[in-house]
C-alpha cells in the first residue's frame, strides 16, 4: 500500500478523518467540525478545524453543508475539505491517495455524482470508495462478543444529527427494502430545546453552540417519562432530576458547565434550570408525536423494520441490535429502548442491544479496519475507471440503494418505473442511459 | 341523566370554535420546518446567504465562492491545491446551489421502490400525548382557540397573555 488511504467519515455535524497507517497511529480520528462558523463575538470566520481557534462562543452563525442530512452547499464543503487536506490538518497530498468516505443512506443520486465529481476532478484521488457508515460496521468492533465472529444479520440504528435511520444488514449487505428513517436528529433536539428554554427562562434562540453542550451534558433519557414529569412536578425548585448549568461568562471563563451541588454560585452567573427539559427532549426520539411529526418512534420503527425481513431470520435480528451516532450517548437510552423492544419483541426472541464506546467515532474505526484489509483494493474505484465511464463506474461498483443491474436492462423500456411527470427544469437525460463520457454531468445551469 | 349529559358533550364537541384543523396542521408544520433551521433568524432566509460574505447575491448567479476565498496551502497537483481552474461540473456544483427540494425533485427517485422518499418511519399507532405548552407536564385541557394544551389554571394565564392564536 503505497498509496496513503484516507478515511473519512463525512457526518453532518462533525467529519471523522486520518490516514490508515501501519502502526496504528490513525485509529483515532481527527473530529473536525463540518460548517462554516462566524462569531460576532470574535469577528472571525472559521472553516472547519479552525472552529478550535473560537474563543467567544456567543451568538455564533452556522453555514453547514448539510441539509436534512444530505450535501447541498458544496461551496461550504469544499471549503472544509480543502482546510482538511491542507497542511494545518492532514498535510496530504490528494493526487496520491486512495479515500474512503461515507455517504448519507438513500444518497440522492445527483448528489453522488457530484461527489464523485469533487474527488476526481477537483481532488484527483486515485481512487476511492463511497458507502453509507452502517455498511462498514461489521468491520468494527460493535458487535464483538469476546471470541464470536461478527453476526450474520444485525440491525444498526444510525442516530446522528440530521435523522435517525434503522438499518438492517444481513450477510454484510444492507437490506434496503427495509431502511426506515426517523427525521429526529441532534440538530432538532437542539432547536427544540432552545424554543422551551428560550420561552421559560433565557432567550437562547440565537445560541447554537451552547444549547448543544446544554443538551450534551445535561439531557438524558427518561425510563419512565409520566414517573418523571410527576417527579418535576411535585416541587419544581428542588427534586433529583433537575440539572443545573451555568451558562458561559463572556469576560471570564468561556465555557459553560453543569453546577455541581456544591458549587457557589455568583451572583452575576447566570444560570439555567432544566427541569423537565432533561427528559422531555430526548423523549422526541421515543415518541416524535409530542411536537407534532407524525413518525412512529424509535422503537416501533424497528419492530416495524424487522417485520418487513425474512420470518425465518427476524429473531437473530432482534437479538442484534446495534447503536452507533451521537444521539445515542444520551445517558439511559440503551435502557430504555431495551425495555420498550422487550414489549415489542416476539416471547421467544431475545433482545440484546450493543452500544458502542464511543458512538461518535464508531463507523470511522470500522472504517478504518475495512480499509486497512488488502481486498480494500478490489472494491475502490479508480481515476481510470471514472475517466472512461463516468459515475456509471461508481454506480456499478459501490453497494447502493438502487438495482442497477435491473435498471440498465430496462432503459430499453424507456423507465415506466417512474411516473409520468413533465421534465424537472433542468431537462437531463434519465439516469439509467449510461453516458460513456468522462465526468459527464446532469447538473446543467437553469 | 344520562341522555341529557351525552348530548351536551357531544353539542360541545362540535362546536369547536377554534382554529380549523388546516390551519393546525400548517401551524405544526412551519414548526417542524423551523425546528430544521441551522440559524435562528427573524426573515429566515436559507442557511448562509448572508449578503455580506457572498457579495452580490441578489445580482444573480455571479458569486464568488468562499472557497476561493481562502488562503490554505494544500500539497500536490490537484486543481484544488494549485488553484488551476476546475472542471465545469465541479465549478457548476459550486456555483449554483440547490436547496434539498429541487435536488430530490431533479433526482427522479420517485417512483423507485426503496428510496428516501419510501423509507420514511411508518406513522405512530398510538394518539399523540397532549403536553403542557407552558411548563410541560400532561396536559390535561386543550386551548378552546388555538388548540394547544395546558395543565392547570396558571399555565392558562400565561398561555393566554403570550402564546394564543399566534
Amino acid at each position: 500500500m503505497k498509496n496513503p488511504i484516507v478515511v473519512l467519515d463525512n457526518g453532518a455535524s462533525t467529519i471523522k478523518v486520518g490516514v490508515v497507517t501501519r502502526g496504528g497511529e490513525g485509529k483515532e480520528p481527527r473530529v473536525v467540525q463540518n460548517a462554516i462558523i462566524r462569531s460576532k463575538g470574535d469577528k472571525a470566520t472559521y472553516v472547519g478545524h479552525e472552529f478550535k481557534a473560537c474563543s467567544d462562543f456567543a451568538s455564533l452563525h452556522y453555514r453547514l453543508p448539510f441539509e436534512k442530512g444530505y450535501v447541498v452547499d458544496w461551496d461550504a464543503q469544499k471549503a472544509v475539505w480543502d482546510g482538511i487536506f491542507s497542511d494545518q490538518v492532514l498535510n496530504l497530498n490528494t493526487t496520491e491517495a486512495s479515500l474512503l468516505i461515507t455517504e448519507p443512506y438513500f444518497n440522492l443520486p445527483n448528489i453522488q455524482e457530484v461527489y464523485d465529481q469533487f474527488i476526481f476532478e477537483e481532488y484527483e484521488f486515485q481512487s476511492y470508495y463511497r458507502c453509507p457508515p452502517a455498511s462498514i460496521i461489521s468491520y468494527g468492533s460493535l458487535f464483538s462478543h469476546s471470541s464470536l465472529s461478527p453476526p450474520e444479520c444485525m440491525i444498526v440504528v444510525d442516530s446522528g444529527f440530521s435523522f435517525t435511520h434503522v438499518v438492517p444488514i444481513m450477510e454484510g449487505k444492507v437490506i434496503w427494502e427495509a431502511v426506515k428513517r426517523l427525521d429526529v436528529g441532534g440538530k432538532l433536539l437542539t432547536n427544540q430545546l432552545k424554543e422551551l428554554v428560550s420561552f421559560r427562562q433565557w432567550n437562547m434562540m440565537d445560541e447554537t453552540y451552547i444549547m448543544n453542550h446544554v443538551k450534551e451534558s445535561c439531557c438524558l433519557v427518561s425510563p419512565d417519562f409520566k414517573h418523571d414529569l410527576e417527579v418535576c412536578r411535585v416541587d419544581p425548585k428542588r427534586n433529583p432530576i433537575i440539572r443545573e448549568y451555568v451558562l458561559p461568562d463572556l469576560t471570564k471563563n468561556k465555557r459553560g458547565h453543569i453546577r455541581h451541588p456544591d458549587d457557589i454560585v455568583m451572583d452575576n452567573d447566570q444560570v439555567l434550570v432544566m427541569n423537565n427539559e432533561t427528559f422531555t427532549v430526548p423523549e422526541i426520539i421515543f415518541r416524535p408525536d409530542d411536537i407534532g411529526l407524525d413518525q412512529a418512534g424509535l422503537p416501533a420503527t424497528i419492530a416495524h423494520c424487522i417485520s418487513l425481513l425474512p420470518a425465518d431470520v427476524q429473531g437473530m435480528f432482534w437479538a442484534n441490535i446495534g447503536l452507533i451516532g451521537g444521539n445515542t450517548k444520551f445517558p439511559g437510552f440503551k435502557q430504555r429502548l431495551l425495555a420498550e423492544l422487550r414489549t415489542m419483541a416476539p416471547v421467544d426472541s431475545e433482545v440484546v442491544i450493543y452500544k458502542a464506546d464511543d458512538p461518535i467515532t464508531e463507523a470511522y474505526k470500522s472504517a478504518y479496519n475495512f480499509a486497512s484489509k488488502p481486498e480494500f483494493t478490489q472494491h475502490v474505484v479508480t481515476r481510470a475507471e471514472y475517466a472512461e465511464s463516468g459515475s456509471n463506474a461508481s454506480r456499478r461498483k459501490f453497494p447502493d440503494w438502487r438495482k442497477f443491474k435491473q435498471a440498465e436492462k430496462e432503459k430499453g423500456a424507456g423507465k415506466q418505473l417512474e411516473d409520468d411527470r413533465p421534465q424537472p427544469s433542468s431537462g437531463k437525460p434519465p439516469k439509467a442511459r449510461s453516458k460513456p463520457v468522462a465526468g459527464s454531468s446532469s447538473m446543467r445551469r437553469r | 341523566m344520562p341522555p341529557k349529559r351525552a348530548k351536551l358533550a357531544r353539542q360541545a364537541a362540535s362546536n369547536w370554535q377554534g382554529l380549523p384543523p388546516e390551519v393546525i396542521a400548517k401551524r405544526t408544520k412551519r414548526h417542524l420546518d423551523e425546528l430544521e433551521n441551522s440559524n435562528y433568524s427573524e426573515s429566515a432566509p436559507g442557511p448562509g446567504q448572508e449578503q455580506d460574505d457572498e457579495g452580490t447575491y441578489t445580482k444573480g448567479r455571479a458569486r464568488q465562492t468562499i472557497s476561493d476565498k481562502r488562503k490554505v496551502t494544500i500539497p500536490g497537483t490537484s486543481p484544488a491545491a494549485t488553484g488551476k481552474k476546475s472542471t465545469m461540473n465541479v465549478r457548476t456544483a459550486l456555483l449554483y446551489r440547490k436547496n434539498f427540494a429541487t435536488l430530490i425533485e431533479e433526482s427522479n427517485i420517485a417512483g423507485l421502490t426503496p428510496s428516501y422518499l419510501t423509507a420514511a418511519a411508518p406513522a405512530p399507532t398510538y394518539p399523540p400525548r397532549l403536553l403542557c405548552s407552558v411548563c410541560g407536564y400532561l396536559g390535561a385541557y386543550q386551548c378552546r382557540r388555538c388548540g394547544m394544551g395546558y395543565c392547570d389554571k396558571n399555565c392558562e394565564g400565561v398561555h393566554n397573555e403570550n402564546r394564543c392564536v399566534l
